[in-house]
This record gives structure tokens, sequence and C-alpha cells, in this order.
């Protein structure tokens, strides 16, 4: 029973964590956009402010069933990758359900939440909110396929499919992957930035034409949660890119709190350097079309997967 | 009398039985129907043990029924659709025409069916195949009964070549091995790839053509989509298996064999045109602006995983293939049904004409809720496991990288066409033509209910399809197949829990329903779909927002080269090619008899002249 509490607390603190960081990067970001463009900008906390009024708001309108269900839909699937991302490396409060679940299982859970949305965006019965719906599941067919690519080449090279034991061999080799294999790590960057949409690939939510797309319809505790759900997904998307390439956080010698303290410090600082690759390039990017974000995706980060794969069957010994 | 007889004999009876009654009570016909598939399947399941067998002789040949564990974890599925597609029929056929006809004919297919997967030997197979041919292209033409020359002639003519070459190679097993039993062909190594290279080829391409593998496909889309849809509901969830069940028969040689690698470009082949009819299947369908069409599509993609995993030749993979068919008879089977309850009630499945179903429609749209995401292959439904490890057989176990991709990219794809389907007949503006649209009748929710069930639990413990799959996979070869009842192993020893998996999904579900629904309860309001803003103007009653036409568009221009590739026309030009070579014979027959006599003369003086080649 103790266990069932301290695992139930546990992923209590994850989803906190989570849900912090990702509200706060999501300020940041609007911060640093602010000052590159040479304006103030909203203070870092705009974004917890936000949240703050949207599920304070007395009256809500749902279209329909779908619509209901759809910040649910989110939310389960951002809990659900949650539990099964190593936050924090060896810590017992973050390990949560890391050995139990695949990075396959990872690959489709990740999508789960964007049918929920869609299909709650179709119920509104607003075409500008479908034709963002339409363009946005066009895109994923896009970046999806470097994406596996990449993590396709890191199975291949390791022989596992498990996030745990890509920390552990880094771990013990002390060689991030992004060394390893550095084509997996350009092939997955250059996914991520459409994962994100942040500009060139936001035609999906692009707010002087289609109304924000996908979300036009939603408002108040709706939009609320499933702005939660969002700032949990971005902590998500990124936590698994620094497990996956950066060595991951908590790697340390250090006992008790002290090694907590210092591993989310790791923690914050990878994933926010990483954070700032698909924010640099939002803002010096126009956007791109539908159809050319797709080619785009098709061209050169499917090259550098497709790199990734024959370097990853190079290195385990395939071609000897 | 033996048992498996009854069993012949009570669907035979049926089946003249129900064409009889029509011309009484067309009320009863359906009912009967359904009555005599759930006799037979009673007495299937109750009365015959897996590895029953039954002997006799007929003109002089050996013939032998019986049932090994493969062929009962088909007859599972053959059953199990049967009679839920039949309870479906019921309502589903009222107020048509020709009842008769078409209950008389379906009972004859699942006879056609069960046959397949009882034979033993060549003779039985074959016979049982034709009656489930022609059985089945009775009902693809029920509904053009008048336009058959148009209708269902590119089935017909697939169907044709498959059965001649099965028919050739099963000529040549007798020829060079002297048997028609296939436990002793098998034996003797009439399937092996290196003895007559082209027994198992035919026996693959006779195969292949039911299971729509590319590029034998072309007939699948039309056939599945014209076809009342409760029987498509058994015609792509069950005897397309049929193609499924031969290919795994005829890889039992490569799968007992020693040294799988000696095999590699027979399984590399079938492989990747698994792989392309997925890809090919997956793109045609999401043009497609009939729910229909859609689906039959999707079916085909669908059995291109299947035969990918089949081709991979290891456990995994062939559990997956195993797996996914019957999952795919489930979801599929599911969202048939979920289309012929739409046409019934809104008249049309045309995406163009209908959509807003959903307040209309709820069951229904659960129902394809469901489906879909297993379709999708998402967790926490039974569509993800087949996925899984298909995906994990392919990268662990097999050496097919690039293969792997195709088929990721193809199962990407189909969340765009899963979510037309659901958007297109469900979700969109509620228009006034749909307004007195009322839910389906119970009787044909109610297997759909069962089936989404079944979707549902699976997800959670698919060690319940796992037992009799791995059973199966023993009985053509396969050692030591292990699995868990609800957690996914592969060759690496990763481990994937789906039990823990849909209780924490289920945990957050109940959760997050409960707080967004209490959350402000009292100011929370429902407005219908017209409600809107868009771009801060409300929109007037009479305006169209519908938007059906070029959904995915943006993806149709990124994917434009690969759209420009069309089997339909390649067989096209095929067909005038032979037509037009086939037209300089023709001429031959000129209508004059001085000509005939003229060839009559040119015959015997070539006979004449090369009687020693031709006699010696």
């Amino acid at each position: 029973m103790e266990g069932i509490l301290f695992k139930i607390f546990g992923a209590f603190i994850t989803a906190l964590l989570a849900f912090t960081v990702g509200m706060l990067f999501g300020g940041l970001r609007r911060k640093v956009i602010a000052r590159a463009q040479n304006r103030v900008g909203p203070p870092v906390y705009q974004n917890f402010l936000d949240l703050l009024k949207l599920q304070s708001k007395t009256t809500n309108i749902a279209h329909g069933f779908m619509g209901h269900m759809a910040p649910v839909w989110i939310i389960i699937a951002a809990m659900t990758t949650l539990m099964f991302i190593p936050v924090l490396q060896g810590d017992l409060w973050f390990e949560n359900l890391t050995m139990k679940g695949d990075l396959i299982f990872l690959l489709y859970m990740m999508v789960f939440g964007n049918l929920g949305m869609a299909l709650g965006a179709g119920q509104s019965g607003n075409p500008n909110s479908v034709l963002g719906v339409s363009r946005g599941l066009s895109q994923l067919v896009g970046f999806e396929i470097p994406y596996f690519l990449a993590i396709t080449a890191l199975m291949l090279q390791f022989q596992t499919t498990t996030i745990a034991e890509f920390l552990n061999i880094q771990a013990e080799t002390g060689v991030w992957i992004v060394l390893q294999n550095p084509f997996a790590f350009i092939a997955a960057v250059l996914a991520s930035l459409g994962m994100f949409m942040y500009a060139p690939f936001n035609i999906v939510g692009a707010p002087a034409e289609l109304a924000s797309g996908p979300r036009a319809e939603f408002g108040g505790k709706y939009l609320g949660t499933m702005m939660t759900g969002g700032a949990v997904f971005a902590f998500i998307k990124l936590v698994l890119m620094v497990d996956l390439f950066l060595g991951g956080a908590g790697n340390n010698n250090l006992e008790g709190i002290a090694g907590t303290a210092v591993g989310l410090l790791e923690l914050l600082l990878k994933t926010f350097l990483f954070y700032m690759i698909p924010v640099f390039v939002a803002i010096v990017s126009p956007r791109y079309r539908t159809e050319q974000a797709i080619r785009f995706f098709w061209k050169w980060p499917t090259f550098f997967g497709i790199l990734a794969i024959v370097w990853a069957l190079y290195k385990n010994g395939t071609f000897n | 009398m033996e048992i498996i007889a009854i069993i012949l004999l009570i669907l035979l009876v049926g089946s003249m039985l129900t064409f009889l009654i029509d011309s009484f009570s067309s009320k009863l016909t359906g009912i009967t129907a359904f009555l005599f598939s759930l006799a037979a399947s009673v007495v299937f399941f109750t009365q015959i043990p897996s590895g029953y067998q039954f002997k006799f002789q007929l003109a002089g040949l050996d013939l032998q029924w019986g049932l090994t564990d493969y062929s009962y974890y088909f007859a599972y599925i053959i059953f199990g659709m049967s009679v839920l597609a039949l309870l479906y029929s019921i309502k589903y056929m009222e107020g048509k025409g020709r009842l008769g006809y078409f209950y008389g004919s379906f009972l004859l297919t699942i006879l056609g069916m069960f046959g397949v997967v009882i034979s033993q030997d060549f003779v039985s197979l074959f016979i049982f195949w034709e009656i489930m041919t022609w059985a089945s292209f009775l009902l693809v033409i029920y509904n053009a009964y008048y336009k058959v020359k148009t209708k269902g002639v590119k089935y017909m003519i697939f169907s044709a070549i498959g059965a001649y070459a099965m028919l050739t190679a099963i000529v040549f097993i007798r020829v060079h091995y002297d048997t028609l039993l296939i436990s002793e062909a098998i034996a003797k190594g009439a399937f092996n790839f290196e003895q007559y290279i082209y027994i198992p080829i035919f026996l693959l391409l006779g195969f292949s053509i039911k299971a729509a593998v590319m590029p034998f496909h072309v007939w699948a889309p039309s056939a599945y989509s014209k076809s009342p849809m409760s029987f498509t509901t058994i015609f792509s969830g069950a005897m397309s298996k049929m193609g499924v069940f031969g290919i795994g028969l005829v890889f039992t040689s490569i799968y007992l064999g020693t040294n799988p690698e000696n095999f590699y470009w027979v399984r590399t082949i079938l492989g990747w045109l698994g792989g392309i009819t997925a890809v090919m299947g997956t793109i045609y369908a999401l043009i497609q602006t009939d729910a229909k069409k859609l689906l039959a599509y999707s079916s085909v993609a669908q059995l291109g995983y299947i035969v990918v995993g089949l081709s991979t030749g290891t456990k995994l993979g062939i559990m997956a293939a195993l797996y996914l068919t019957v999952i795919h008879a489930v979801f599929k089977g599911a969202l048939f049904m979920v289309a012929g309850a739409v046409e019934k009630q809104a008249g049309t499945t045309d995406m163009t004409k209908i959509s807003g179903l959903i307040r209309r429609m709820p069951w229904t749209f659960l129902v394809a809720l469901v489906s879909i995401i297993a379709l999708a292959g998402m967790p926490p439904v039974g569509g993800f496991v087949g996925k899984w490890l298909l995906y994990e057989a392919l990268i662990t176990e097999s050496n097919n990288y690039i293969l792997v991709v195709v088929v990721f990219f193809s199962s990407t794809a189909a969340f765009l066409y899963s979510y037309r389907f659901l958007y297109g007949l469900f979700l969109g503006q509620e228009e006034k033509d749909t307004k007195d649209v009322k839910e389906a009748p119970i009787t044909m929710l109610i297997p759909m209910l069962i089936l989404m069930i079944i979707a549902i639990v699976s997800g959670a413990v698919p060690g319940l399809i796992f037992e009799p799959a791995a059973k199966a996979m023993e009985a053509i070869g396969f050692q030591d197949v292990t699995w868990q009842m609800s957690s996914l192993t592969n060759l690496w020893g990763d481990t994937t829990n789906l039990g823990l998996i849909s209780m924490l999904i289920g945990a957050v579900f109940v959760i997050v329903f409960v707080f967004i629904t209490l959350k402000g309860y009292k100011n929370t309001k429902d407005v219908g779909t017209k409600d809107i803003s868009t771009s801060g103007e409300i929109p007037k009653e009479w305006e169209n927002l519908s938007f059906q036409q070029d959904f995915f568009q943006p993806f149709q221009r990124a994917a434009a080269p690969l759209y420009s590739m069309n089997m339909n026309k390649i067989w096209k030009n095929l067909g005038e090619n032979l037509e037009a070579f086939f037209g300089f014979f023709r001429k031959l027959y000129t209508g004059n008899g001085q000509t005939y006599a003229l060839y009559v003369v040119i015959f015997l003086v070539v006979l004449l002249l090369f009687k020693d080649v031709i006699f010696s």
C-alpha cells in the first residue's frame, strides 16, 4: 500500500514539475521572441496568468460531446506519456513507470492527444478549425517520418527500445548519443521543429488566417485545460530529446536531496538549451505552406534519417 | 454421420431453406439464416475438438477433412463474424428485395470458407474455394443485378485467374509428388522454392489474389464497397483472411526449414508487395469521399500489414500477422457495420452529402470511435498491439529496415483517413436534412457493440488472442512460442505492460472527465454547430459551412508523385493490348466457307510435311 501511495505521490510531483517547467518555458519563449523583435514583451509568468483567467471564467461554451472530451484526451495523452519517460535518472521520485513501456508505445501515445483535439475541433462545426486539422494531420505525416527514422537508427545501434536503457548506455560509455550517432540527432532536431509547430511550421493554427485553427471554438475551462496539456507536452518532447541524445539528467554521485537538486538544474539547463533551437528558428522564419512543409520533411531530414540508419548498421557491425 | 459433415449440411440446408422461405415470408428469411449459422457455430464449438480428422473416399480419391490448431484459429473468425453479420443483416436487409438470393448465397459463402479451412487435401480445398468465390460473387453483384457486366467483372476475372493458378499448382503437385494430401505435400517439400518453383508461386498467386495483395488488389475496393455492407463485414473481415490462411500454409516450408535465409528473396519480395499494398491502399483511402470506399481501400492497406507480418517469417512477425488477422476482422467488421447503419438510417454514405450525425446516432458513433482508434493503432485499444508486434518484429528480428519505414508511413497516413471517416459522417455541421435521422435498430447495434468490446478488451488483455494464435503457430511448425497475458516483450527483452497502460489511461480519464464536467457545471452551455465564430462573424442559418471536398488537399499536393501510380491503369492497358492481340486471331474467322476449306488444306499439308517431326 505504501508503495502505491509513494508512486502516486511521485507521479504528482512529476506532473507538477512538468506543468511548471512547460508553462515557464512558454513564457520565456514569448519573452525571447519579443526581445529579438525589440519589444519589451510580456512577463515570464504571463502564461500562468492566462491560465488563471481561463480557468476562472464563469460561463463555458461546449459544442457537443467530442468538444467536451477534447481536453480530456489531451490530458490523458500528456499524463500517460509523462509517466513512461524517465525525467531524472535513478531518482525514485521520478521513476514512475519508466521501465513498463517503450519507444514505439510512446510514439503512438504522443499522437493520441492530437487526434482527440482534432475530433473536438471537428465537432465544433467551424470550417476554419477543420481546415487547421487537415493541415495539422498532413504535416504530422511529414515530420513523423524523419523522427521515426532517427529513433529506429538508435534502436538498431543500441539494440534496445527502452528509454531507460538509452540513459544507462550513455552513463556507462560516458559519451552522449549525439556524438555516437550525430545523423540521428540532426534528423530528430529537424523533425522536432515540426513537432513544436512554431514558425516556419505554424500554418496549423495560423492566427491571422484561420482564427487560430483547431482551437478556435474552445474557451474558458476547455482552453485552459488544453493549455495545461500543451505545457506538459512541451516538457515531454524536450525531456525525450534530452534523454535520447544529450545524456539525460540526474546522473551524478551526490546523495539525497542535493543529488536531486543538481539533477533538476542539469535537466532545466539542457531542456532550455534544446528548446531554444525551435524558438530561434521561429524568430527568423516566415511561414511554409503545408505541402512545402511536408516536402521539406521528406527531403533533408529524411536523408539524414536514412544516413543515421546506415551509420547505426555500420556501428553495430551488420556490414562486417 | 460425421459431425463435420453435419455442420456442412446445416449450412447447405439453411442456404436452400432460406431461398425457399423467401417466397412465403421475406421477414423470416433473415431470422432463419441467422438461426442456421448460429446452429452451425454452436455445433462446431461444442462438438469438434482441435485435431479432429475425417477421412473418406470419393471417386477413387482419398479425401480428408479435419482441423489443426491453425485452421481452428481461422474457424473462430469465420463463425464469430458470420453469426454477428447475420444478426446485423436481419434489420439491415429489411425491405430490400431478393432476400432469399442474398441469404442463400451468404450461407453458401460461410460453407465455402469453413470448407477451405477444414480441407486437408487439395481437391476439397479447390472445390470449397470455388464455392466460396462463386457464392460471394453473387453477393457482390447483389446491388447491381441488372448491370453485372460493369460491376462485378473485375472480381470475377481476378478470381478466375487465381483459381486457374491454384488448379495448375495442384495438378503439378499431383504429377511431381503423387499426392493430394496437403500434409504429405508439405512433408515432401512441394511448397519448397528450391525444387519446382512454379508450384508455390502459382499457389501464392491464387491466395494473394484473395488477400488483395498488390498488384492484384484492383478488384477489392469496388467489390468491398459495392456489396451490401452486412456482407462486406465478412467479405473483408473473414473471406480475405482465407488468402492469409493460404499464404501462411504455403510458407510453412519456409518456417519449418532449418535455414530461413535460403528464402530471403521470396520473403523480401512478398514483404515489399505487402508494404506497397499498405501505402497505396492508405493514400487512396484518404482521398475518397464515400465512406464505404474509404473503408474498402483501408481494408486493402490493412491486409498489406498482415502480409508484411507473414513475410518476416519470425515468431513475432507471424504473431503480428495472426493477431492483426483477428483484430482487423473485429474493427473493420464494426466499421463496415457502422457504414451500413449510416446508409440504412441516413440513406447515403457519401460524406459530401451528410455530416454531423453524432447527436442523431450516438451509439453508432461510439462504436465508430473505438474502432477507428483500433484502426489507427493507438493504445489502449487492441489495434496498437498488432502494430507494436509488427514494428518490433521488423526492427528486432528481421533486417528490413526500409520496409519498416514504409509501413510506418502508411500507418501514420492512416490517421488522416481515420479522422476523415469520423469527421465526414459524424462530426462537422449538423444540416437540416439529417434532422430526422434516428439511431440504428437494436439488433444492428448489438453486434457492433460486441465487436467494440472485443476491441477494447484485447487492448488490455491481448493474451486472450495470443493463446490460440500461439497454438496455431505451433501447428505450422514453430516451437516454444511465448506470450504473456497482458504485456508485450520483444527479442531484446523490452516490455510494454498493457494492463498498466489501460489502468493508467482509465484512471486519468475518470479524473479529468469528472473535473471538466463538474467544474462550473451550471454555467456550461452546450450549443449547436451554428453558434460559432468565423473570423468574428456569426454565420447565418443558410450559410454552408461544410468542409468535405478535397479534404486532404495539402497532403495530396505533397504526395503527388505517389498518386500518379495507378495499378488500375496498368491492368487496363494490359487488357487493351491483349484485346488487340487476340483481335488478330479473330480475323481468322472470316465466315467464308472457302477460307475454312483452305485452312483444312493448309493443316493437312503441314501435317504431311512435318509428320516425321510430330509423330516421331
